[in-house]
């Protein structure tokens, strides 16, 4: 079944203060991720 | 002295030379060669295709740049490689012609130590019948300027419903039964849904999503499990609950395989033969490779060492079924396993497989989305190669030290869904790895449910504004370029 939006949902996706947080949330999350470092697969999988 | 050529200036090929000349001494020569003149920050197209961004907000020109830096730059195209070199030449060398300038159709052999071939995909527009931007009402934000085309063509359809009072019919998508890159027609289709409501004309026009996915939210990785807020959810799910939000219908399973003025035709997985009517569409094509041709030193045909459409790296492309593909297939050097100077990061490498389950319709069509490696991976794993060519030239290493992956690095996409500082919203998401690896993360889908997550709201779009003003900053090698992360 689809899931929907909420309103609150949908409330707090729009609600600048509350996005700011989440834009410093995800920001350094997401530099988390992906600045977190990469390698092969071959090596690590064999240990 | 080494000389190190890198084909192409797109993320990979810039990403490549930016770092090379940082790190290597003037002693040794960096040269670009690719057929554009200028950078563009292609993730940013989609904003020029809905009229928010003008195009030389995304461009820059590349030759006062490598100037400036010490880069060399020859805008002409590839015409064949001689990793050999050939009978009059002892050093291998890649032929190639002017595209622009005093010496335009001219040929010349430019040598090289080591070779980063970062020539991308071609846009394989002619492998699907009456696909090119701009005809038969069909556009494409590939390039920008094929966007801007696509803004014009969007202006004029939602001038005329607005004077007219007439509905009309969108369709946005896969304009091929193997197209990757799904990513850009979802935020296109979202930002142009955005923009129909912001002209007031969006009752008045329908909006479907036409795709080669088998599941929405597949994006050509498989899908993913991911965390969404406090609940766990597959992205086929969430992309199911913003296309409901915003009144946007779906086909899924398409494989396109002909456009005509304002039609759409293709085959689905029941093998039957549909069609669909727009008045604007945006289809992303099949990207190929390049068609090279390679030669050894008696000029004997070696095509088959270097290409498999794409380039030939270090994967494993043992054919076998969907069942033993394995996350260890996938490259980690992007070295030719036949000419150890040469290599191939981002989309010019040939992936050894796709990394969604390929699914053939009932006439025996291939109709599944073909792996991306655009944006993030095509930037990390030309620093990998940058970085290892660094490593053998200053230190002269054997071994490759730095490796990469994509059953082993994360992404982010932040894919734009409105743009507005206010009205505007994004949809982010990580994943982490981007080859799913079913062995490490057998209960979530292949993937670390804490680094694969979806989030939706304004912050996203100022996420992806940040993107586009970091990397535009980093690309034009400004002071500190380096400390941004590919």
């Amino acid at each position: 079944m689809t899931q929907k939006i909420s309103k609150s949902d949908r409330w707090l996706m729009f609600n600048p203060i509350f996005q700011m947080f989440k834009y410093i949330y995800l920001s350094l999350k997401i530099l988390k991720i992906v600045a977190g470092g990469h390698g092969g697969t071959k090596d690590i999988n064999k240990q | 002295m080494a000389k190190i050529l890198i084909l192409g200036a797109g993320i990979a090929g810039h990403t490549a030379a930016s770092h090379l000349r940082r790190k290597l001494s003037k002693e040794h020569e960096v040269l670009v060669v690719s057929p554009n003149r200028n950078y563009q920050w292609v993730p940013s197209n989609i904003w020029v295709g809905i009229g928010r961004m003008k195009s030389e907000s995304i461009i820059f020109p590349l030759e006062p740049l490598y100037k400036r830096k010490g880069i060399g730059f020859k805008q002409a195209k590839v015409v064949s490689f001689h990793p050999e070199g050939n009978a009059t030449e002892s050093k291998p060398y890649v032929l190639v012609e002017y595209v622009f300038g005093e010496n335009i159709a001219t040929q010349e052999k430019v040598g090289y130590d080591y070779l980063i071939n970062a020539t991308g995909p071609k846009l394989a527009f002619e492998l699907t019948d009456g696909l090119k931007p701009g005809t038969n009402k069909a556009y494409s934000v590939c390039t920008y300027d094929h966007a801007e085309h696509a803004w014009n063509g969007l202006k004029k359809l939602i001038e005329n419903v607005k004077s007219t009072g007439k509905s009309a019919k969108i369709v946005i998508g896969t304009g091929h039964p193997k197209a990757t890159c799904q990513g850009a027609a979802f935020e296109y289709i979202l930002n142009v849904e955005k923009e129909l409501v912001r002209h007031g004309v969006r009752d008045k026009v329908a909006l479907t999503w036409l795709s080669n996915e088998y599941e929405l939210g597949d994006f050509g990785m498989d899908g993913m499990l991911l965390s969404y807020g406090k609940k766990t959810m597959t992205s086929s799910q969430m992309v199911e609950m913003v296309f409901a939000d915003r009144r946007i219908k779906w086909i899924l399973g398409a494989g396109v395989n002909k456009i005509e003025d304002g039609i759409v035709s293709y085959e689905n997985l029941d093998g039957e033969y549909k069609t669909e009517s727009f008045d604007f569409a945006m289809l992303i094509p099949a990207f190929s490779g390049h068609g090279f041709k390679a030669f050894n030193k008696t000029n004997e045909d070696i095509t088959e060492k270097l290409f498999k459409g794409f380039m030939i790296v270090d994967a494993d492309y043992t054919a076998k079924p969907y069942e033993n593909w394995s996350v260890k297939d996938w490259p980690e050097t992007y070295q030719n396993p036949s000419y150890a100077n040469i290599f191939a990061p981002g989309i010019a490498f040939a992936p050894p497989h796709s990394i969604s389950k390929p699914r053939k319709s009932k006439n025996g069509t291939d109709i599944f989305p073909s792996p991306p490696r655009t944006g993030m991976p095509s930037g990390i794993t030309a620093k990998i190669v940058a970085d290892n060519i660094i490593d053998i030239i200053k230190n002269g290493s054997k071994s490759l030290e730095h490796k990469g992956s994509m059953g082993n690095m994360g992404a982010a996409c932040i894919a734009s869904a409105g743009y507005g500082m206010l009205k505007g919203s994004g949809i982010s998401i990580t994943t982490f790895p981007i080859v799913p690896d079913y062995e490490k993360y057998p209960t979530t889908h292949g993937r670390v449910l804490f680094k694969t997550f979806g989030d939706i709201g304004l912050a996203g779009h100022w996420l992806k504004l940040t993107l586009h003003y970091a990397f535009i900053y980093k690309a034009k090698m400004k002071p500190f370029w380096w400390l941004i992360p590919e």
